[in-house]
């Protein structure tokens, strides 16, 4: 085992205006010895934490490190099995949301817990909107003390516009005057740039750092490191659901916090992807299929490359990076602005899934439950793509339980049995039922978006042996994933995403986990 | 599924054993037919509550009467189920049915000059009357489908508009019995029995069974159970969702109309303000038999049992003696009520027996 690394903060005092004084200052929130386990894993191992006032937090880890356990313990989600939480010096205890809320916690979620359909100044006095001395809503006054909030905090946004007319940068902001507005000393940011363009992060920063100025503490969660570094005055790592660091973000270099989040122990599970892989020799095949210049404004810009017949081309990128706008611009549920889609080298513009169904697309969904129908029998949900197909237009249902049969037993859906409902199975085997649904006609081009997200080892295997048949068989394969172990694993080329763009490819060389997420 | 089930240490062996099995066998049958369960239990209880309290309940001539009772709303209610399979409504059904009632008298009442030639449709008027009417629900559809109006304005609408057509057709009159085609007449009186059963029940019965094979048997049928079941992901699936959304909603469209003609024959006279009650009939009938207000789930054997429900209720509790006439109606609601109280907890049951799955 490695020596854990802990450069403690406090040791280290920084005399800069903005930034406070951790020698002198007393932490406003101390997590000590915080455990919390989910039934046998471990989300959180013996982690402590601590927050200053005045201060940007950045917290950083892997899917799984652990991130959003402790987040949740501190908003009151989740309570610990072991541990305490003091704040003020004082220790407390979150039974729920509400209590944490109640103590000065606010949460700004990746998906925003805003009124899409409410004006600014209504989001901004949620639940407690001021009323007259006829107890009915003041809206002037509402109107009058939101737009002061906001401007407070360098936020210029007419109060009385409806939210959902807002970008997403402008929403955000909204959210974090709400939270500010209700009290709220310690504010927690879940990827809060993960959907932002650049000015509009920056945008973001200018805000938090007024925060700063005004004694608010900040926990800074994000995948991308280049924002934590431009941001947050400390930095603390998880891995594997234990504390590993907590240091200055000053003269920390990105290539440094990666290591420190995939570490080197060899004890690990992902032991091969973190190593590195070396990537098989190009595939010669005829080309299935190619995108040049493909754009869409606000989701992917200039994204070009080519999937050729039993090759799997592997995109790696986080949340919010385009991945899956340009899956659902291939499968005709977005429409490109400029660029080009071939498919074995005909132009293609699939208007519609349906469209690129019978082009021989097909795209397994990051979100089963878009995929799957839940309360029909499992060979319902196999066959539906290709129901002409196999049964013709009046139809037997043994014949078709028969064909569902089969590709059920293909893929491993356990039990095997096709008229279980397909909400009755368990999560990795809905995925098995979603891609048989698929392989009921042989795809030319199979887009696999997260294929193996939330699978237990034995089924990710499993799905992942079959996507290897599937390239034997000359499918031509787009796996699209957020891990990227998987990634590594499985690609024969590996593209990596980063907002809205690609960054990277590599090819017939050696690649490690570290050199993806340096581009991403 | 089954297998793998620990027996608890020390479970009693032998005899209670057994019966706990059967038991548990029986629950699961059950709550796998569990939208059947409730609505089958409710009308046997009605069954044998109305033949023990009245006298003529249980008769060839009140079945006969039954019948030709509920048929044209059975028609019409196979309409509603492919609507309601895909989680959409039409609220337009009486009104259409009236206007295409009311059509075919005006048919069939009059002739055209055209081109020099006098033309009389007579009796093939009922065909153009019943093309209007699907034409009427492909507009519905096209409306709610590809334009994105909720199928409960659209419908909204059309009601109104289908009930000013058959205003505009008639002048507000209502045409007598002459102008109903004779064949209508013939077709959906309780004497005319074939086999004993009376002509419209012969009717309602095919549509009922064309209408089972169409939902159960065809790609069609399937489309609209998984669009109803979950649209995005049959959309995500290949399915044009549009489509079947629309041709349900044409479905329901003819067959309002076919219950609408049928209702003229029955009353012997095109009344342009008469049918209003179809709609809740038929909504009720088909909600009463299981299908979920929700789409997806449900079917024509689930109506079908919603109809003799339905049926049953409303006929029985007229052969009541000494119930006020005024309070039937009170009664009847309360009545359903109970019924629909025991599909909910029917799922219920379903769902406790999917978390132990």
């Amino acid at each position: 085992m490695d020596e854990p690394i802990v450069l403690v903060g406090r040791t280290t005092p920084n005399p800069g205006p903005q930034t406070p004084d951790p020698g002198a200052a007393e932490p406003l929130l101390t997590l000590t010895g915080v455990s919390k386990r989910f039934g046998g894993a471990l989300a959180l191992d013996d982690v402590g934490f601590d927050l200053l006032p005045g201060e940007i937090h950045g917290l950083i880890g892997e899917n799984g490190a652990g991130k959003s356990t402790l987040m949740k313990i501190l908003s009151g989600v989740h309570s610990p099995d072991e541990g305490e939480i003091a704040l003020r010096g004082e220790t407390v205890r979150f039974g729920s949301p509400a209590e944490a809320k109640a103590r000065g916690i606010g949460m700004i979620y990746q998906e925003l817990s805003v009124m899409p359909t409410l004006t600014v100044a209504e989001n901004v006095y949620l639940g407690r909107q001021p009323t007259n001395r006829a107890g009915l809503v003041d809206w002037k006054r509402m109107r009058q003390r939101s737009a002061a909030a906001l401007r407070e905090l360098g936020i210029t946004i007419d109060v009385t516009e409806r939210l959902g007319k807002l970008s997403l940068g402008q929403q955000q902001l909204v959210e974090i005057g709400r939270v500010v507005f209700s009290g709220a000393d310690v504010i927690v940011l879940d990827e809060p740039t993960s959907a932002l363009s650049g000015p509009e992060a920056e945008r973001l920063f200018a805000v938090i750092r007024g925060l700063r100025a005004r004694g608010k503490s900040l926990i800074f969660i994000s995948h991308f490191l280049e924002d934590v570094l431009a941001v947050a005055d400390r930095v603390t790592v998880l891995k594997n659901a234990r504390h590993v660091a907590t240091m200055p973000s000053q003269g920390v270099t990105k290539h440094r916090l990666i290591e420190l989040m995939i570490g080197r122990d060899a004890t690990s599970l992902a032991e091969a992807s973190e190593g590195g892989t070396t990537l098989p020799p190009p595939v010669n095949s005829a080309p299935v299929l190619e995108l040049t210049g493909l754009s869409l404004t606000g989701q992917f810009a200039d994204v070009g490359l080519t999937v050729r017949a039993g090759e799997i081309v592997g995109v790696f990128g986080f949340l919010g990076a385009g991945m899956t706008e340009v899956a659902r611009t291939l499968f005709g549920c977005l429409r490109p602005l400029t660029g080009t889609m071939r498919l074995n080298g005909r132009v293609i513009r699939p208007a519609s899934p349906m469209a690129a169904t019978r082009l021989g697309i097909a795209y397994l969904t990051e979100n089963r439950r878009a995929t799957l129908f839940p309360r029909h029998e499992v060979y319902k949900n196999i066959t539906l793509a290709h129901l002409n197909r196999l049964v013709g237009p009046v139809f037997r249902h043994p014949s078709e339980i028969a064909v569902a049969g089969s590709l059920v037993n293909r893929t491993g859906v356990r039990p095997a049995n096709p008229t279980m409902r397909a909400g009755h199975l368990s999560g990795g085997n809905q995925q098995k039922v979603v891609l048989a649904k698929w392989l009921t006609r042989q795809p030319k081009l199979l887009i696999l978006n997260e294929p193996t997200r939330g699978m237990d080892v034995g089924a990710k295997r499993e799905v992942l042996d079959l996507i290897k048949e599937l390239r034997a068989e000359g499918v031509a394969i787009l796996l699209l994933s957020t891990e990227p172990e998987t990634v590594i694993a499985e690609s024969d080329r590996i593209l990596v995403m980063s907002k809205g763009r690609i960054t990277k490819e590599f090819a017939n060389e050696r690649v490690s986990k570290d050199q993806l997420m340096e581009f991403a | 599924m089954a297998q793998g089930i620990p027996q608890p240490i020390g479970a009693p062996a032998g005899e209670r054993r057994a019966s706990g099995d059967l038991g548990n066998r029986v629950l699961r049958l059950a709550s796998r037919n569990a939208r059947l369960i409730a609505p089958l239990t409710t009308l046997i209880a009605l069954f044998v509550f109305f033949s023990l309290v009245t006298d003529v309940f249980l008769s060839t001539r009140n079945f006969q009467n039954i019948v030709s009772q509920i048929g044209p709303v059975a028609v019409a209610a196979c309409g509603i189920t492919f609507v309601l399979l895909c989680a959409e409504i039409d609220l337009s059904i009486a009104s259409v049915a009236t206007f295409t009632g009311v059509l075919s008298a005006y048919i069939f009442g009059n002739s055209w000059e055209m081109f020099g030639i006098t033309l009389n449709l007579g009796v093939w008027g009922v065909l153009v009357a019943a093309i209007v009417a699907a034409g009427i629900g492909l507009l519905n559809g096209f409306f709610v489908a590809y334009v994105g109006i909720p199928s409960f304005m659209m419908t909204l609408a059309m009601l109104t508009i289908a009930a000013g057509m058959a205003e505009y057709v008639t002048k507000g009159r209502i045409l007598p019995a002459a102008s109903v085609p004779g064949e209508l007449q013939d077709l959906a009186s309780a004497g005319n029995r074939f086999l004993g059963i009376p002509y419209i029940g012969i009717v309602a019965l095919a549509v009922l069974i064309v209408s089972d094979v169409v939902l159960s048997y065809t790609k069609f049928g399937r489309y609209v159970y998984m669009t109803g079941g979950n649209r995005e992901a049959a959309e995500m699936s290949g399915v044009n969702t549009r489509r079947v959304v629309m041709l349900s909603l044409m479905v329901a469209g003819f067959t309002a109309g076919l219950a609408g003609m049928l209702f003229t024959g029955r009353l012997h006279n095109a009344n342009p303000a008469g049918g209003t009650e179809l709609l809740i009939q038929t909504i009720a009938a088909v909600v009463l038999g299981g299908t979920s207000l929700f789409g997806g789930e449900g079917g024509i054997k689930n109506t079908f049992i919603g109809l003799l429900i339905f049926g049953i209720l409303s006929n029985g509790l007229n052969l009541i003696e000494g119930l006020s006439i005024h309070f039937k109606d009170a009664l009847e609601g309360i009545i359903l009520v109970g019924a629909l109280l025991l599909n909910v907890l029917a799922l219920r049951l379903e769902r406790v027996q999917t978390r132990a799955d």
